[in-house]
């Protein structure tokens, strides 16, 4: 059962940073991935800082640009639903509709998504792992069925989330308010690798807190997917998946991204398979041999070496299915 | 000596022996009531959240206990500091094996250290100390105040390595449970020279756990010298012998009461170590203490179905005629307990016809939590083995895998000694009317015809089973009440752990009553005011009541039926029931409702008793299945879609059509997880712990996991030679031949074989790879 | 809107009586007062932040099946905590703790959320709906009154959580297909296995719904 905490409802942004300053603050949004974190005693938290009351966080709006801004607290179900998204960000609906189940799509935040904590049963565990000041990662040598096969250094976690990848794929600017005033950071440089820091895994500072998220009008042509290969059918996390963001003449591939989860710490963008397939029109051999290109670096620990097969399998199919959409 | 699968598992104590019942007792032919589909007489209750289980309750100044429990899978405990926990505001009582002697511990002091508080840690989730306190959180903050010393030792977690050299000793004696017990008949090197073909192949299944839906726990209470506990629990009576054991008492002293429950599955067959924890700081506190295990420890520490490696090798000739059957399996129970193997062997023996068998079973002990009965011990895995070995060879011989199986019913036990005749056995009627009702041959045919060119690709498979249990028995009493306005009341001891039991029960007395089941008030599960009942597992629940409800009915009837016939002066064999009322069947305007019956008012009630007669000698009663299922296989990603499932079950008489159905599909999901999703996982190489014990990690089946076609087909034939209401068990035999019908239906599909649980994308895009490397 | 204060010193308001925290926490059911059908509460103008001390007990009113309920509650208790264990609103159970099941679903403004993973204090100013809360007086509603037809359940322990789960899919979608039953009972685990007849116990409430046999 969680450990006491001192509870904070902010009343405003700035009220939340203040409040998040002091040692062993945690920011609440929707509270699924914080309160699951307390449970299990992965990090001591003496003040819990509520953002839910903040309804200038809230709201899916077209932007002057064409694009769509997701206020961070907006609920992972109304971003699956929400019309908008359907239309220009499908692959993006498509992710938000697979995270974890609808009661937690009711609750979790769009923020807290992108924001989650490992799902590493290490370090969710009884166990002082590298992530959390040990000196070890337990999945080298231990129980690496859920863990990464690409990019990891020290850590090989898996990052858990289904929306990044799609967020990713979209080329999404993360919008950050801090005590010092607001910052954007384009998603690709939002996550931070296990080579560079094994300690943190996005580049929010303690105080921080992200406000929204911003898509960039769809190129013509662009069409997205995002599938997720899971061990059950509802409340699972990626075995391995994949978001697509391509720009697309009939079959004929003129760019975008291939992103993986369920492969890396990080939402990983494949930029092998996106090598391949640039210029290219998709068939079964193009996509084979995109498939094949994506894992081409992939070292496997001890119990993902399905991984390799599965991703294969994963992309192969999706790029066949996106080129005939 | 009786043999292994008829020693039931849950009674404990000398073989149970029936007094002499009153009345004759004939079958049942037609039913009006048995047998209908009927919605559950306490359906309100669970419907409206006014139903209240052991977890719901609370009592005025009740406190919250909670266990601290080793997080090492082996390890002495050489010292408890428990002086900051106590010192916590809403901390009111901390003991553990250090805790010196005081007023309420002192006559159970040896038993708290050698037992309850074991200061030798054989598994991860060993309770060390417990708390009770003002509410469940505070409980928690005092277990981290709590500073153990542990002496941390070598472990062995993976039963395959356990009897290797060097290997780390749960016992000093060594890791062998006991010797390997082996059983023999014909001669298997003879079954395999006349075979045409042998195979020989290596299955294993993973760990399962239980995790029903409310975790163990209790609420205890005493008043004086005398104890109540409501406790989670499928049998009163077996906790109330547990406790009262544990605790020096006199079973008379003992209360349990078990209403409603929050599932079970054999992992709440016993008193937990929780539940004398609360009775002692109940005692300790002087008030009532709720224990409710987190999930966590119910994965740890209450038990599993343990993993089973098994081998299987198996001759055939070309007729389909099976020549001989040899297994090995292994398995453990963890650091406790012989159960790591049992009854692995029982469908290899007993299942088809064979001349020549030859098993043996190993029980090993690694330091992991012990074992418990869950849902047909054994029989899944063996099934698991047999039913992919009877696909294979129905393909390496070229025969229809039903027309193989079909080929090779016995209508006797050949398993058990002497080999007795089955009192029924449907398995024929299982297979054939199965394969009829899923269109199998039609199917097959049209997926075989239509060709497995693309990646995603279909297949059938079937798989069959018994249990060597589901005939119930003796001991059972059950008391019914007639009051002078003709209401009628049932008591008996038996749980109802979701099975429907009540509802049955209710239907059963009111079929033999002439009332509606809904005039059958029910009292049930409560050691001080009902009658014995062994515990609700093992499919036995409703073919040992039943036939002992009716009995009772039988009773009450005979003596109202004397009383009406003086009244009336008529000959009592001319009287029936019906309606309420007492009618001549010969002159059936003559009727007098029970209210009015002028003796009954003068003697308040009647009261009539039922006692479960024994099964027939010599014979042997068993449930039957066959499953049947369609899948869809992905074989880029190795995902399987179960596209729709069929289960065909002899279980004798059906009870209660809907909650028959309900138990069939309720077996088929659990198979699912169990063939597809769940498995403990242990940190084998590094620390011993269990990674995942929460239902995120550790996967059950979800709603999508599922097809929602379902069909169920009752084989409804009554077994009225093995009991008055001629019914068998269906709880444990819906869930066993359902993951390799699964395996099957996949290799169908693929041309894979999964040997081992469970078959996640994972495992099967691993195993199609593999074999694309072969080719 | 919750108050400061140190549990033993809790001051006595308007017509309440005033609880010792020893007297409220040994005496469950009556350290909650209900205030008879409070209506709809409209969006509240928005405080100075709050801050509740990890050691005080807190005040806070919560609004279930139509009541308003005062408890005093510490922030780290939550709401499937605070209505099993201290208003005895124990319809809602607890399977997990921790977000893993679904028996705990309650109806958080009228969407089916993890009360065992929701703060109490989160949800002051929401309407929370238990399984008590459809029933109408001890007439059950018409997603109960299904359950019990189909045989949606066994042992009962997640039926509540089950039934939560078909109330707030009718609400959003009075007539789903049996795809989108599936996808929306997926966060409700059934160990007994009886999804079958929840999704055809759903299929009929909404039948039940739209023939409306008693609306909750």
């Amino acid at each position: 059962m969680i450990p006491r905490f001192t509870y904070v409802r902010a009343t405003s942004l700035d009220e939340a940073m203040t409040q998040l300053s002091s040692d062993g603050a945690r920011v609440h949004a929707g509270g699924s991935d914080l309160l699951g974190c307390l449970r299990d005693e992965v990090f001591e938290c003496g003040k819990v800082v509520s953002i839910a009351g903040l309804t200038e966080l809230k709201g899916i709006t077209r932007t002057q640009e064409g694009g769509v801004r997701i206020g961070a607290l907006t609920k992972v179900a109304e971003v699956a639903g929400n019309p908008l998204v359907q239309e220009l960000y499908p692959g993006l609906s498509q992710a938000a509709s697979e995270v974890a189940s609808p009661q937690l799509r009711n609750q979790g935040t769009i923020g807290g998504n992108i924001c989650q904590k490992p799902r590493c049963w290490y370090y969710r565990g009884e166990f002082h792992c590298l992530r959390k000041g040990g000196n070890t990662c337990y999945a080298l040598a231990g129980e690496s069925q859920y863990h990464c096969i690409l990019g990891g250094h020290g850590c090989y976690i898996v990052h858990p989330s289904d929306t990044a990848p799609a967020f990713l794929a979209f080329d999404a600017v993360v919008h950050i308010a801090g005590p010092r005033g607001r910052r954007t950071v384009p998603i690709d440089a939002f996550y931070v690798a296990p080579r560079d820091n094994a300690q943190r895994e996005t580049v929010l500072e303690a105080n921080e807190i992200v406000t929204e998220l911003i898509l960039p009008q769809p190129a013509s042509g662009q069409r997205s997917s995002y599938r997720k290969v899971r061990a059950r059918g509802a409340w699972d996390f990626a075995l391995a998946g994949v978001a697509l963001a391509l720009r697309l003449d009939g079959d004929r591939v003129d760019g975008g991204r291939v992103v993986l989860s369920g492969a890396a710490p990080v939402p990983w963008r494949s930029q092998e398979t996106e090598r391949v397939i640039a210029g290219r029109r998709i068939d079964a051999a193009l996509a084979a041999e995109a498939a094949e290109a994506a894992v081409s670096n992939a070292t496997p620990l001890k119990r993902n070496g399905y991984k390799i097969p599965l991703f294969k399998g994963v992309i192969e199919e999706e790029l066949l299915k996106i080129a005939q959409a | 000596m009786r043999s292994e699968p008829d020693r039931p598992y849950w009674v404990e104590g000398e073989p149970p022996e029936t007094p002499q019942q009153q009345v004759q007792q004939e079958p049942w032919g037609e039913t009006k009531v048995v047998g209908k589909p009927h919605a559950r007489v306490d359906g309100y209750e669970r419907v409206s959240g006014s139903a209240v289980y052991p977890a719901d309750i609370t009592l005025p100044r009740m406190l919250y206990g909670a266990i601290l429990r080793s997080p090492h899978p082996h390890a002495t405990v050489t010292g408890v500091d428990t002086s900051a926990a106590e010192q916590m505001p809403g901390v009111h009582a901390v003991i553990s094996a250090f805790t010196p002697d005081d007023e309420a511990t002192r006559p159970h002091s040896e038993f708290i250290r050698s037992q309850l508080f074991n200061p030798t840690c054989r598994y991860e989730g060993e309770a060390v100390a417990a708390v009770a306190a003002d509410d469940p959180y505070v409980a928690h903050d005092a277990l981290r105040a709590i500073d153990v010393e542990y002496e941390v030792h070598p472990f062995v977690a993976d039963e395959r390595k356990a009897l290797e050299p060097g290997a780390p000793l749960v016992y000093e004696r060594g890791n062998l449970g006991r010797e390997p017990r082996t059983y023999e008949r014909g001669d298997v090197a003879r079954g395999f020279a006349e075979a045409d073909v042998v195979l020989e192949e290596e299955y294993r299944c993973e760990c399962e756990i239980h995790t029903p839906m409310e975790a163990h726990g209790c609420v205890a209470k005493w008043d004086g010298d005398s104890l109540t506990v409501w406790e989670s629990t499928q049998g009163v009576y077996n906790v109330q012998t547990g406790v009262a054991a544990a605790l020096g008492m006199p079973l008379s002293k003992v209360r349990i009461i078990g209403h409603y429950m929050g599932g079970g599955f054999g992992a709440k067959l016993q008193a937990g170590k929780y539940t004398t924890a609360a009775a002692l700081l109940a005692k300790k506190t002087a008030r009532p203490i709720k224990i409710t295990l987190t999930r966590e420890e119910t994965y740890l520490a209450v038990g599993n179905r343990p993993p089973a490696n098994m081998r299987l090798k198996a001759g055939v000739k070309r007729d389909g005629t099976i020549t001989a059957f040899e297994f090995a399996g292994s398995g453990t129970g963890g650091a406790y307990g012989t159960g790591g193997a049992s009854s692995l062997d029982w469908v290899v023996r007993d299942l088809y016809l064979c001349p020549n068998v030859k098993t043996e079973l190993t029980d090993i002990y690694i330091n992991a939590g012990p074992s418990r009965p869950f849902r047909a011990p054994g029989h899944p895995q063996g099934a698991w083995a047999l039913e992919q070995m009877m696909d294979a060879l129905a393909a390496a011989i070229q025969m229809d895998p039903v027309e193989l199986r079909l080929k090779n019913i016995p209508s006797v036990s050949q398993g058990r000694e002497g080999a007795p005749p089955y009192t029924t056995t449907g398995l024929s009627q299982c297979l054939e009317d199965g394969s009829t009702a899923f269109r199998w041959r039609e199917t097959k045919q049209q997926i075989e015809r239509a060709g497995n060119g693309g990646h995603i690709r279909r297949g059938v498979g079937v798989a069959a089973g018994l249990w060597s249990g589901g005939a119930g028995g003796p001991p059972c009493t059950v008391i019914i009440k007639v009051f002078s306005d003709g209401s009628i009341n049932l008591n008996m001891g038996a749980s109802d752990i979701g099975t429907g039991t009540k509802t049955i029960m209710a239907m059963v007395a009111a079929e033999e009553l002439g009332v509606a089941p809904e005039a059958i008030q029910i009292e049930h599960a409560d050691t001080g005011t009902t009658q014995y009942a062994s515990a609700s597992g093992g499919s036995k629940t409703v073919p040992t009541e039943s036939p002992t409800v009716r009995a009772a009915a039988i009773d009450v009837k005979r003596q109202l039926l004397a009383l009406a016939a003086d009244e009336l002066e008529v000959a009592v064999s001319d009287l029936t029931l019906s309606d309420g009322k007492v009618v001549n069947t010969t002159d059936p305007s003559q009727e007098v409702e029970i209210s009015r019956l002028r003796s009954l008012q003068r003697r308040r009630s009647i009261t009539g008793i039922g006692y479960r007669a024994p099964n027939p000698a010599d014979k042997a009663t068993c449930p039957f299945a066959a499953h049947f299922c369609e899948v869809e296989v992905n074989t880029r990603t190795g995902e399987v879609k179960i596209v729709r499932f069929l289960g065909a079950h002899d279980s004798g008489r059906v009870m209660n059509r809907l909650t028959y159905q309900n138990q069939v599909f309720g077996g088929i999901t659990m198979g699912i997880g169990y063939g597809m999703t769940e498995r403990r996982i242990l940190d084998v190489d590094q620390t011993g712990k269990m990674v995942n014990k929460n239902w995120h990690d550790y996967k059950l089946a979800t709603a999508l996991d599922v097809p929602a076609d379902m069909t169920c087909v009752p084989i409804d034939v009554a077994d009225d030679e093995a009991n008055i209401a001629g019914c068998k068990g269906i709880g444990e035999p819906a869930t066993i031949p359902t993951a390799p019908a699964v395996a099957n239906a996949i290799h169908h599909a693929t041309g894979v074989r999964v040997a081992n649980t469970p078959i996640d994308p994972s495992m099967l895009v691993q195993a199609i790879a593999t074999a694309r490397e072969g080719d | 809107m919750a108050q400061n204060g140190k549990a033993g010193d809790e001051t006595p308001r308007g017509d309440q009586r005033g609880v010792s925290r020893r007297g409220f926490l040994t005496s469950v059911g009556t350290g909650a007062l209900s205030v008879a059908a409070a209506s709809k509460i409209a969006a509240q103008p928005l405080a100075p932040t709050e801050v509740l001390d990890a050691h005080e007990m807190s005040k806070i009113t919560l609004h279930i099946n139509g009541r308003s309920k005062e408890v005093l509650v510490e922030p780290r208790w939550s709401l499937a905590f605070v209505l099993r264990e201290k208003l005895g609103i124990t319809g809602t159970k607890i399977g997990c703790d921790r977000g893993e099941c679904g028996a705990c679903t309650v109806l958080i403004d009228g969407i089916p959320r993890y009360a065992c993973l929701t703060l109490a204090v989160e949800t002051e100013g929401a309407e929370i709906v238990t399984v008590e809360g459809l029933m109408n007086g001890e007439e059950i509603g018409p997603v109960q009154q299904a359950f019990v037809e189909q045989d949606a359940y066994q042992c009962g322990y997640c039926t509540s959580g089950q039934i939560m789960a078909a109330e707030g899919l009718l609400r959003a979608s009075p007539d789903p297909s049996l795809a989108e039953i599936q996808h929306n009972m997926s966060g409700n685990l059934c160990r007994c296995g009886t999804y079958p007849h929840i999704f055809a116990a759903t299929q009929r409430a909404a039948e039940l719904k739209r023939g409306g046999g008693g609306e909750s």
